[in-house]
């Protein structure tokens, strides 16, 4: 059965100034997958993702060229409206970045500046349920108030998952989430990828292969700019087809 | 690889030339710091030296010599003031003769004085302003007229020299602003107690004059407060827009570098240059009030506004990027990432800027030369269009008078002009330190 691409990117090209960062990138992200990015540092992972929700509209320099769809319709059309995108593509950064103020103020701003939310009450709903879905609620149910800088490293990127998933986006985009992370922190964010899966179309980058292993449907080898292997997670690593491919998630590469 | 290590020998890190290497580098670290601690002790001892000469000036600024009096308010000199209303009764009032109940006073104290040009100078030992005072106590209780009773009065300026040590008794009389007569009358009321030197608290009620002893700051302190009321109104918004749209939403071309480096020089322009401006586009062409508060604050706000706008970008710059990445990926559109985050954690960058340029406001003096606000205003300023002058003009106009009693006045100025900028350079401090440690 074919399904259809919740996201699609079609001949995706990206330069910063001169440096040609992807080249001729064509991926499907769909609506029930977990899509892993994986591939070496500085092969374009990151600019990518970016891609997706046009985080890059923000580097001066950067150059997309292309297509990228989201149900279909062209994201860089200039008459879509960025801000509502990046709304419905959201995204957690590498390095957890919760904004200064409390715990409770972070969540509740993306639905307060969208307007999600009609009362307190609602306001309030919406903040637990985050939590709750970002397995954090347990850890913060009695510090609500207070600022979202103060609590660990695993804590504040949970707290960044469900400052994305309170704006209900129908895409979101992980960059390395678990990058800065014990392994402890990062089984609870795996699980909570897995829990999310279904709700949400995740796309994540990862340098652990076995992350990408456990959690993903579909993963993406990224190599200089372009996409060597693209397929079922199960078949990119039991069965690749490329030689740099095994070579890489094998841990011969370089 | 092998090779490279066949060529070097493996590093003796006990060895003499490590040893000498290592003292070698501690000699260079502590003369470096004692050149650094050598540089520091310099420029405090000339803040030292600064106060100190200051403080011990302003001594005399801050303290007046009073006379005790002892007058009697003799009823033929007041008008009958049954059956007038208060209006007319304080009208009737101010036409009283006080200086002749000050001089039958002084003469009854020294009986021998009779000469008319004597006896002027025998009343000219007390203020000018003992007539004020003598109206002011009439005016508070009418009853004291027709009674006698000791009032304390100001010296005038000289004489408060005088008593001070400020003029010395030992300068040849020809040379002496106070002369013999006059250091007799004042060692016999000296010896008679009626003489004390007491905290001025009128320097920090009235406005200037032309008479040492009466001329106070509060006119300069309100003049001050007016302009820097409007220099704060006019560039902090102006600044701040500036600065964001700088930083946040301009684009990066040809035309906003040009437009940088001329902020950068304004910034370095000197502050007299922004006083022609004021003069010429503010007072010719706009025909604003002279010597006004408010065309001074505009010229002071010129004056700031590069300097502020070069701290909000600075301040902007410093904020992490990944809490506008952190907005942006939320979907807050840009003026909601810079008003509900950047500004934010920008402000304690932004305040700071905004009181040193604020401190640097209050001390300026040559581009409020320049738009009249140099003249000799006696009224307290009460709004922003009459004339004013401000704190450092009036240490300006003080330092250029000729008389003893100004100098003290000068020191006792710059003193109180200094706490104020004390108290702003700290109030940034705690500004800063408050809005950081929020978090
Ligand atoms: N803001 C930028 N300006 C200019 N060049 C950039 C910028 N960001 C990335 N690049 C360049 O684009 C290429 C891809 O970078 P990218 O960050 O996408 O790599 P990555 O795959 O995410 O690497 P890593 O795994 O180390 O995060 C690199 O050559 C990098 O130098
Ligand atoms: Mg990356």
């Amino acid at each position: 059965m074919e399904k259809t691409p919740k996201m699609q990117a079609t001949n995706v090209h990206v330069y910063y100034g001169d440096n040609h960062a992807i080249n001729k990138v064509s991926l499907d992200v769909f609506a029930e997958d977990v899509t892993a990015l994986i591939g070496p540092s500085g092969c374009g992972k990151s600019t990518f993702l970016r891609c997706l929700n046009r985080m890059n509209d923000s580097i001066a320099s950067a150059r997309v060229e292309g297509k990228i769809t989201l149900d279909q319709q062209d994201i860089y059309d200039p008459k879509i409206d960025v801000v509502q995108l990046r709304a419905r593509v959201g995204m957690v950064f590498q390095k957890p970045n919760p904004f200064p103020k409390s715990i409770y103020d972070n969540i509740a701003y993306g639905p307060r500046i969208h307007g999600l939310a009609r009362n307190g009450e609602e306001m309030d709903e919406m903040v637990i349920t985050s939590l709750q879905k970002a397995g954090l609620w347990e850890e913060v149910k009695d510090r609500l108030e207070a600022p979202g800088t103060a609590l660990s490293g695993g804590q504040q990127q949970r707290l960044c998952i469900a400052r994305a998933i309170a704006v209900n986006p129908e895409v979101i985009l992980m960059d390395e989430p678990c990058s800065a992370l014990d392994p402890i922190a990062t089984a609870k964010i795996e699980e909570l990828i897995e829990d999310l899966r279904g709700r949400f179309a995740i796309v994540i980058v990862t340098h652990n292969m076995q992350q990408a292993a456990r959690v993903s449907q579909k993963t993406a080898f990224f190599h200089l700019g372009e996409v060597i292997e693209y397929g079922d997670t199960a078949d990119i690593f039991t069965n690749p087809e490329k030689e740099k491919t095994k070579d890489y998630i094998t841990g011969r590469y370089g | 690889m092998s090779k490279n290590t066949a060529v070097h020998a493996p590093t003796v890190w006990g060895s003499e030339a490590m040893q000498n290497r290592i003292s070698a580098r501690y000699r260079k670290e502590r003369r470096f710091r004692l050149l650094g601690l050598f540089a520091i002790l310099l420029a405090l001892s000339f803040l030292a030296i600064l106060l100190f000469t200051l403080g011990a000036k302003s001594i005399g600024g801050f303290f007046q010599t009073k006379i005790e009096l002892t007058i009697h308010f003799d009823r033929s000199l007041f008008p009958d003031l049954d059956g007038l209303n208060s209006d007319e009764a304080s009208l009737a009032l101010t036409r009283v003769d006080y200086a002749a109940l000050i001089r039958q006073s002084l003469m009854d104290r020294f009986p021998d004085v009779r000469q008319r040009r004597d006896v002027r100078s025998l009343a000219s030992l007390v203020s000018a302003g003992a007539r004020q005072t003598l109206a002011g106590t009439v005016r508070q209780d009418p009853a004291v007229i027709g009674a006698t009773q000791d009032i304390w009065f100001l010296a005038s300026g000289d004489i408060d020299s005088f008593v001070k040590g400020k003029i010395s008794r030992d300068v040849p009389e020809s040379d002496r602003r106070v002369k013999d007569r006059e250091v007799i009358w004042i060692d016999a009321l000296d010896a008679a107690g009626k003489v004390k030197v007491g905290f001025n608290w009128g320097f920090f009620s009235s406005g200037d004059s032309r008479e040492a002893e009466l001329a106070g700051i509060w006119g300069a302190i309100v003049g001050s407060f007016l302009t820097l009321v409007v220099t704060l109104l006019f560039s902090f918004p102006i600044g701040l827009a500036a600065a964001v749209y700088l930083e946040e939403f301009a684009p990066q071309n040809k035309f906003t570098d040009l437009i940088e480096i001329n902020i950068n020089n304004l910034a370095a322009v000197p502050s007299i240059v922004f006083g022609l401006l004021g003069l010429a586009v503010l007072l010719g062409f706009f025909n604003m009030p002279r010597s006004s508060p408010f065309v001074g604050g505009l010229t002071l706000g010129l004056m700031t506004l590069p300097t502020l706008i070069i701290a909000g970008r600075a301040a902007i710059k410093a904020v992490q990027p990944s809490i506008r990445d952190a907005a942006i990926g939320l979907g807050a559109s840009p003026m909601q990432t810079v008003f509900h985050h950047v500004i934010p954690l920008a402000m304690p960058g932004i305040l700071t800027g905004t009181i040193i340029g604020m401190a640097r406001a209050l001390g300026e003096t040559a581009p409020l030369l320049m738009i009249g606000m140099v003249a000799f205003i006696v009224d307290v300023p009460e709004s922003f269009s009459e004339a004013a002058t401000v704190l450092p003009v009036q240490i300006f106009l003080w330092a250029n008078s000729p008389e003893r009693a100004f100098v003290d006045k000068t020191s006792a100025a710059i003193i109180v002009l200094l706490l104020f900028l004390i108290l702003m350079n700290g109030l940034a401090v705690w500004l800063r330190n408050r809005f950081e440690r929020q978090w």
